[in-house]
């Protein structure tokens, strides 16, 4: 019975690699909610080509698959850097930030997180853009007629109001990033799926090794929902007029 | 960058539509479709269960749309087609494994879209309704539900283009559908995956912005034209 | 909690699955009475399982060797196109018989699965610039490319410590991360980098080179379900059949041989010789 159980080993591989899976989630979470405002705000501007570019953008990174988004990343504008800033990123240099050594992470972790903050943005920005839509026209334009600058009825009156709306979307965005990283398996980044792979390829124990991968994935996934759910009751008071 | 890669594209056109039938774009079409439907089928039921449904029943059900909200596509994709067949004493044909385990999944989000779209339709609504004598049934199928779903469209265009986009997870399960050809193509010429990709990526664009389009802008000017 | 009871309910299914391998009746008998065998196969593995240009369907030297175990056995084949990451599912579901997919075979593996005799031989090799390898030794601070679902990854992160080594989905996408200069080397089976360089434009055939050394000796058997003990001395013998026809050099000859565009001597390797 115990030979068809994973040996320790491979359990900690695994491990390690959902750290790197919950670092680089965690990390495109932060990147892609701030890109994805600074998106949504753009897009409220009255200049038709910022507007133009900011649709463009959503349009180009949501209706294509992630995958193939990845390898252009790596392959595309890995070439474009300088050589030796590239063998610079190769080595993984240790930085030092104030007080901490920084060991830079792998060049693959970096470009896959570009990536997936690139592709997630464009997702968050939607339901920013939902949120705000959600706040009746009537409010920013009552607003308005009471003094305030077009900037502050977007400070203190729609956005407010908006990131109610687009809160329990954005946890669901939150979770598809968890699911999503997975992906950059393929270019090399050494998390979850790509751990569990490699354990698959040496112990050849299939349903084990996944069994365990998936349970970590819903672990992950099931934390963000039950802290945004916390948050949700605690905070926003969604439902409650 | 020379030709020769986008050659191999062309030489190899018809395989990538058709593949050994069904198969590549066509079954990616197929696919996306069946999922498509049963998806928002799923999710219409999900979600007015969600909205009427109290007490245990709730409670199951925002457990097993959690939990498939929570699972991997690929890894469900992988359950289904390994585990059904034991479970159930039948073997389950593949393309038939993806799209149940897509349209749940599907289901799972709608789900929550719809329910969310019929309770922010307001009680006044329902009160409204109930006094004109019209039973709970007959309200939330001609009443709140029409409502429901067309406020919610843009939510269902999003999960519709996520369906399409994860068909191409069905390699798991050896299905060969566009990317997994795309893929066959790309090891047997070896030297051009980037030509290879990018054909990849204009045609899941093609299929994903074709149907927001239609979905999203056409109703405005043609179905749900109302006189103002 | 609810998804505690899940899990073990996921785990119970699980050892279900693996129960029913065992348990099973003769899988030998039952291939005979169904009629037919399936046999995974590689659909992206030129040139042991691919598409055929041509014909759009499964060929290659591993598919080759499919269709001649079905032959012996008189019965039909199913091919099922496979991947590194289902094939052993496959097995263990009977949604195949046998793997005969460029099945690498260590010990760690023969723990879940059991081998036939190995019907080919290959060595580790790596692509670089020309001049850069010259030695195992200048492997030691390169950033190497290799094939996910691969036993190569691990071997080198075993004899090169140093070496930073990064998995990718396939052969094509290594080359091109090679080409781009994300790493300095990839590695592969020597009979598949063959392919890989005939398949090269000109211009970057003049620029990298094969390696003059490998840094293993390496087995490829057909994977056969723990236990089917019956089934196993019957692939077995079918092999050393094929041997002894000339049939086994046939085949070689057919991607191999000096005729091909990936031409490579066969060596001293023989299906049941030593090992």
């Amino acid at each position: 019975m115990y030979e068809q159980l994973l040996e320790p080993r491979y359990l900690w591989w695994l491990w390690d690699g959902f750290l790197v899976t919950m670092a680089i989630s965690f990390l495109t979470i932060i990147f892609s909610t701030t890109l994805g405002f600074l998106l949504v705000i753009a897009q409220q501007s009255h200049i038709k080509i910022i507007k133009g570019v900011v649709i463009g953008y959503n349009a180009i990174f949501r209706y294509s698959p992630l995958l193939p988004q990845l390898f252009f990343w790596y392959f595309g504008i890995g070439n474009l850097l300088p050589i030796e800033f590239k063998l610079w990123l190769f080595d993984e240099p240790e930085i030092q930030l104030f007080l901490f050594t920084l060991k830079m992470p792998s060049f693959e972790f970096i470009i896959g997180l570009i990536g997936l903050t690139c592709y997630s943005s464009a997702f968050i920005a939607e339901e920013f853009r939902a949120g705000i839509m959600g706040v009746s026209n009537g409010q920013e334009q009552a607003s308005l007629a009471l003094g305030l600058t077009r900037w502050q009825s977007m400070r203190f009156i729609i956005l407010p109001q908006s990131f109610r709306i687009a809160f329990p979307p954005l946890i669901g965005q939150y979770m598809n990033i968890i699911k999503n990283s997975s992906l950059t398996m393929a270019i090399g980044v050494l998390e979850l799926s790509y751990v569990s792979r490699q354990v698959e390829t040496e112990s050849l124990k299939t349903f084990q090794d996944f069994a365990v991968a998936t349970f970590l994935y819903i672990f992950a996934i099931v934390i963000v929902g039950t802290l945004g759910n916390i948050y949700q009751s605690k905070y926003l008071q969604i439902g409650k007029v | 960058m020379d030709f020769k890669g986008f050659e191999i594209i062309w030489h190899n056109l018809d395989y990538l539509i058709f593949g050994n039938f069904p198969g590549g774009i066509v079954l990616t079409l197929l696919m996306s479709f069946a999922a498509i439907v049963f998806s928002t089928i799923l999710g219409i039921f999900a979600g007015v269960g969600l909205t009427v449904c109290d007490g245990f029943l709730r409670k199951l059900l925002v457990i097993v749309l959690g939990f498939l909200r929570a699972i991997p596509v690929i890894m469900l994709i992988f359950w289904t087609y390994f585990l059904l067949p034991v479970l159930l004493n039948i073997d389950v044909p593949a393309i038939t494994t993806v799209i149940f385990a897509l349209s749940l999944i599907g289901g799972a989000y709608i789900g929550h879209s719809v329910h969310a779209g019929m309770v922010a339709i307001g009680k006044e609504q329902w009160q409204a309704a109930f006094s004109l004598g019209f039973t709970k049934t007959q309200v939330i199928i001609f009443i709140i539900l029409p409502q429901a779903l067309k406020m919610m469209l843009p939510s269902f265009v999003n999960q519709w283009v996520s369906l399409i986009k994860d068909t191409s997870l069905a390699y798991i399960v050896g299905v060969a559908e566009f990317t997994f050809i795309a893929t066959q193509i790309n090891n047997r010429s070896m030297v051009y995956p980037t030509e290879i990709f990018l054909f990849v990526i204009m045609v899941y664009f093609i299929i994903c912005a074709t149907l927001d389009f239609t979905v999203s802008v056409l109703p405005k000017y043609h179905l749900f034209s109302r006189k103002k | 909690m609810k998804f505690l009871t899940k899990s073990l309910t996921a785990v119970a299914l699980i050892s279900t699955l693996l129960g029913v391998n065992t348990a099973y009746a003769d899988r030998l008998d039952d291939i005979e009475k169904r009629g037919e065998i399936k046999i995974a196969v590689f659909d992206s593995n030129p040139p042991f399982g691919f598409i055929d240009e041509k014909t759009n369907k499964i060929a290659g030297l591993d598919v080759d060797y499919a269709n001649e175990i079905a032959k012996a056995l008189n019965v039909k084949v199913e091919l099922v196109p496979t991947n590194p990451a289902n094939r052993i599912p496959l097995l263990t579901s009977q949604k195949a018989d046998l793997i005969v997919a460029n099945f690498t075979v260590t010990d760690e593996r023969a723990k879940t699965v059991d081998f036939s005799l190995p019907y080919f031989a290959t060595g580790q090799k790596f692509v670089a610039k020309k001049g850069l390898l010259k030695t195992a030794d200048d492997l030691k601070n390169l950033r190497i490319g290799a094939d996910k679902g691969t036993v190569m990854e691990i071997t080198l992160r075993e004899k090169f410590p140093t070496a930073k080594v990064i998995s990718y989905d396939d052969t094509p996408f290594a080359f091109a991360a090679l080409r781009n200069g994300v790493v300095q080397a990839i590695t592969q089976d020597d009979a598949k980098l063959i392919g890989l360089l005939a398949n090269v434009p000109e211009e970057q055939r003049a620029v990298f080179e094969i390696s003059p050394f490998s840094i293993t000796e390496e087995y490829q058997a057909v994977g056969v379900p723990k236990g089917e003990t019956r089934l196993k001395e019957k692939v077995n013998q079918i092999l050393l059949k094929l041997e002894n026809d000339g049939e086994a050099l046939t085949i070689y000859n057919r991607w191999f041989g000096p005729d091909t565009n990936s031409a490579m001597p066969r060596g001293d390797f023989k299906i049941g010789k030593g090992q």
